[in-house]
This record gives C-alpha cells, structure tokens and sequence, in this order.
C-alpha cells in the first residue's frame, strides 16, 4: 500500500532580477495519503499544484521540508501523466509503452496491450503520435502511465489542454480504469467540478501556496453532475474557495 | 474577349502537354533543356567553351575507355575508385568524429564555452587552405586528401549535432527522468532520434564539402584520382576534358544525393506527418529553410 507524506514544504525561486525577492510557490505544506484512494489537489493557478507534483516526482526539489513516497516501506514506484501528453514523436505508440517499462519486451507489449485496449487504443499501437489526434495521444499517455503498475499515479492536469467533451470522455475512461486498477491518485485540477467527479478526497490550495481546505467526497460512483448531491458537494467547495478568496482580498486591502 | 480568354484556360490546362509541362518534373526538364539550350549557344560563339555533344562524348569514351588521347582502357574507374576511397575513408571518420563531438558540445556548456570560437575557425576556413596545408605536411599521397575530408566535414557535422542536442525537449527529458528510464534507452531512444534531422544536414553538408575539399587536394596533393584527372586536362588545355570532369563530379553528387541520402532521410522521418511533402521538395540542393540558415543563406 502506497504512502505520500508531506511535511511542512516550502519552494522558492530564486528571484527573476538582481536585489529582488524570490518567489514563494509552497509554502509549508503537509499532508498524507495512503491506500486506495483519489486524491485530487484543487486551486487557482500559479498556487503551486505542478510544483508540488515535480517534487513529488523527483524532478524538483523543495527547498525545506520533506517529501516521503513508500509502498511498503520500500521506495513507491510512480507513474505520470502530464498536461501534454509527452509521446516521443518518432516512436510508435507500442514502442512510447515500452520506453517505460521495467519488463522483458515481450512481457511489456501484453502487458502495453492490456493498457491500450483499456483505454480503446489496442488497435494504434503501429501508428505515430503525430497520426492521433490530442485525445487520443492523451489516451496513451494514461495508459502508460497505468502500464508501469504505479504504487503512486501522478496527474497534473491530464485533461486541461481537451474540449470538453473529449475531457469528459476521458474522465469516465479513467475512471473505470480506477476503478479496475484501484491505484494512490494525486490528481491536479483547477477545475472543481472534475476533481468532485473523479475522488475521494479533495485538497484545495491557496495563493500562496497553502493548504487551505480538505474534505472527503462521500459520494457513490459512477458520479454524475447532474446529480443533486454533485452539485450540493462542488457548490460547498467554491463557496468556502470563494470566501477565502475574499478575505484575501480584504486583507490586502 | 476577356470572357472566351477565362473559358480557354481550363481547357488548355486538361491539355497533357500542357499539364505535363507544367508538373514538378516538367519544370525540372524545362530547366535541363534551357541550360543546354543556352550552353550550346555559348559555344557557338565562345571558341574556348567545348560544345555538349563533344563534351558527352568525351565522358562516354573517358568511361568506356576509349582510346581518347592515348589513354588505356579503366582509367577512368581507376581514378574514380581511388577518389571514392578517400572520399569514402575520410567521410566516415570526419561523420564519426564530428557526432561525437557535437553529442559533447550539445550537453557540456563548458565544453561549449571552449571549442565554440574554435569551431567557428574551422568553419569558415575554405576546403582550399586544408588541401594546400595537408598537401605540404603529407607531400604527395593519399593522406592529403583523406585529412582534408576529415578536417572539412568534421565541422559541419559537429555544428549540426550539437543544435540537435541542445534542441530535445525539456519536458520530454523531465518525462523520462519521471519514469527513471535507464539512461542507454535515453540515449537510443530520445536523444538519437531527436538528433537525426540534424545528422542528416550535417551528412548532407559534408557529402557536399568533403566531395569539394577530396577533389582539391587530389588536384594539388595526389597523383591519381578524379582531381588529379581533371587537372591533367586543365594542364593539356583540352577544354572538354576538364569540362566532361566537372560534369562527373556533379553528377556523382546527384546520384549520391537522390539515389542515398534522401531515401534515408525520408526513411528516418516516416514518423513526420508532413515528412512526404517535405522530402518530396528536395533533391540536390533542396535543403529546407533550416538547413540553408545553417549556411548562412
């Protein structure tokens, strides 16, 4: 069971010009999550929600504080899935699945086939990233993501860069995946309604880089947002979200 | 008038004369013609410019070896197997050397900061200095020609290499470092792909240069080969022999270019969606408007 402990986490950067001030993305974040769970990390942009993933991901590094992913007390293997899909273009679909993977090749491409088919791409693993379309490159990045057989998924934004109804689609895509698979989720969103759609658990961050809210999303799935009690749980979120965003603002002056 | 003028133009594009005419190849031929056109003319009325008909048919006996000018039978493959050789030797080194070195230019900024004012010298330095240099440090030989070759393509391809380096996407390293993909399958899979279209230009300048620089230092450095060939009938004054020369040297690089290189690269690019129309523009010279920045052009 995979375990994500954050502890008081700060990130700066270092200032743009010479005498002026760095630049606070985090600061003092903590929280935990472990098990089954989809956990999704909500807040306007530029609160520091790609930067907290980067570090989570090893690709960055905080500044304080520390970051502690483990599956059974060993080092959690993580998968990612990006805003853009990050395909090398000059490999095939099969080949991009087994650029990641741990497994002998004739292993990865069952197991690559697996991931493919459940997201409707068994059929494009000869086909270039450049002949699909945004959706489906998408696709194939979460399926990649989900074919490494992750202890910790990671997903900043997968769907930002879709129309809607393509994002919509793909949202109930992974969710049935989830739901088969049954993987630790830290999702990133900015947008409320999907982060109610998808977990378990919703954490919404500041300006500034705070953790500002989390609650629990008790709500059976498949979840729809035509559903009263959808709509009851995303409009309890943006009103807090929208009374901390006024007081902020009062603060300022 | 104006009207019956618009009906006729459709009617004369269906023409097939017409349309083949006007088709890519058509151009192309039109092209072929004018500049034989426009040669024999010259040769009408310029005593010192050998006309086409003489010139081919002194490349012909010159390759079927002919008994033109007391000349025995296979010269004419003996030189061009000789310059080949070099061509061939020093190309492969000057391509291996100049990859390796722009791999490390395009991932150091020191070594960078180091060799790229000396990679500039080497640049702008004309093949002619190379073959009159390795001329006097080599004598007569093959060694001045092969070094020239090195020294000119070497360069080329180093530039080249290093831009592809420096050009893979950040955010496809960051995906690999995110999945800790081994850095062999980095290298094989990211980086070399990603650094072909560069290898390719670079190839392509150096098939180009290295075919210039192997001919200059034969002509003052060797005693075989196509440049030494060339210069015997400069010397003799026979202006169809040094011109039928220089129609070899250009139709070799034809040949190499059309035949080789651009089934390779359109192989290497068969990811591009665009990579059919790209390719399909270019033959010799048809380098794309990245490629001819490069040059400076």
């Amino acid at each position: 069971m995979a375990t994500l402990q954050i502890t008081n986490l700060t990130k700066s950067f270092p200032a743009h010009s010479k005498g002026g001030q760095p630049t606070r993305a985090i600061q003092g974040i903590s929280f935990e999550m472990s098990g089954q769970v989809f956990v999704s990390l909500v807040g306007p942009s530029g609160c520091g929600k790609s930067t907290l993933l980067n570090i989570v991901s090893g690709v960055d590094t905080p500044s304080s504080g520390t970051v502690a992913v483990t599956q059974d007390s060993q080092k959690a293997k993580l998968g990612y899935v990006f805003q853009d899909p990050r395909l090398l273009p000059w490999r095939t679909v099969m080949q991009n699945m087994l650029y990641v993977t741990d497994l002998s090749e004739e292993e990865g491409r069952v197991n690559a086939r697996r991931y493919l088919e459940m997201v409707g791409l068994d059929h494009a693993e000869d086909m270039f990233p450049g002949q699909l379309s945004g959706g489906m490159q998408q696709r194939v990045g979460i399926a990649r993501a989900f074919s490494v057989d992750p202890d910790l998924l990671l997903m900043d934004e997968p769907f930002s860069h879709l129309d809607a109804i393509t994002a919509r689609s793909l949202r109930e895509e992974l969710q049935s995946m989830w739901n088969a698979t049954k993987k630790t989720v830290l999702f990133v969103t900015h947008d409320v309604m999907e982060a109610v759609q998808l977990s378990d658990r919703i954490i919404t961050l500041a300006h500034g880089g705070t953790v500002f809210d989390d609650v629990a999303v008790d709500l059976p799935f498949p979840r729809k947002a035509s559903d009263p009690d959808f709509a009851t749980h995303q409009a309890e979120i943006l009103a807090r979200f929208e009374t901390m965003e006024a007081e902020r603002a009062e603060k300022a002056g | 008038m104006s009207t019956a003028a618009t009906l006729d133009r459709p009617r004369l594009r269906r023409n097939p004369v017409v349309r083949a005419l006007l088709s890519t190849w058509g151009a192309r031929l039109t092209s072929y013609v004018a500049f034989l056109v426009a040669w024999q003319l010259l040769a009408w009325y310029v005593d010192r410019v050998p006309e086409p008909w003489e010139t081919f048919d002194f490349i012909w006996r010159e390759i079927s070896g002919g008994s033109h000018g007391g000349v025995r039978p296979g010269e004419f493959w003996e030189h061009f197997s000789a310059t080949l050789g070099r061509f061939s030797i020093g190309l492969s080194i000057g391509f291996v050397v100049g990859t390796v070195l722009g791999i490390a230019l395009g991932s150091s900024m020191f070594l960078r900061a180091l060799l790229s004012d000396m990679l500039l010298v080497l640049l702008a330095l004309p093949a002619i200095i190379w073959a009159f240099l390795t001329t006097m440090w080599f004598g007569l030989g093959w060694e001045a020609p092969v070094y020239t070759v090195i020294l000119s393509a070497a360069p080329f391809v180093a530039v080249n290499v290093a831009q592809g380096v420096r050009s893979v996407s950040p955010d496809l390293h960051r995906m690999s470092e995110a999945y800790g993909v081994p850095r062999n399958r980095r290298m094989r899979s990211l980086l070399l792909p990603a650094v072909t279209g560069y290898l390719f230009t670079g190839l392509r300048f150096g098939v180009i240069i290295s075919w210039n620089a192997v001919l200059l230092a034969e002509w003052f450095g060797a005693v075989d080969g196509v440049g030494w060939r060339a210069r015997l009938w400069y010397d003799a004054a026979r202006y169809r022999g040094f011109l039928g020369w220089a129609i070899i040297f250009i139709a070799f690089i034809f040949l190499l270019d059309g035949l080789v290189l651009s089934p390779l690269q359109r192989r290497a690019f068969r990811w591009r969606k665009s990579a059919a129309a790209d390719v399909e523009t270019e033959g010799l010279g048809g380098f794309d408007a990245e490629e001819l920045s490069t040059m400076g052009l």
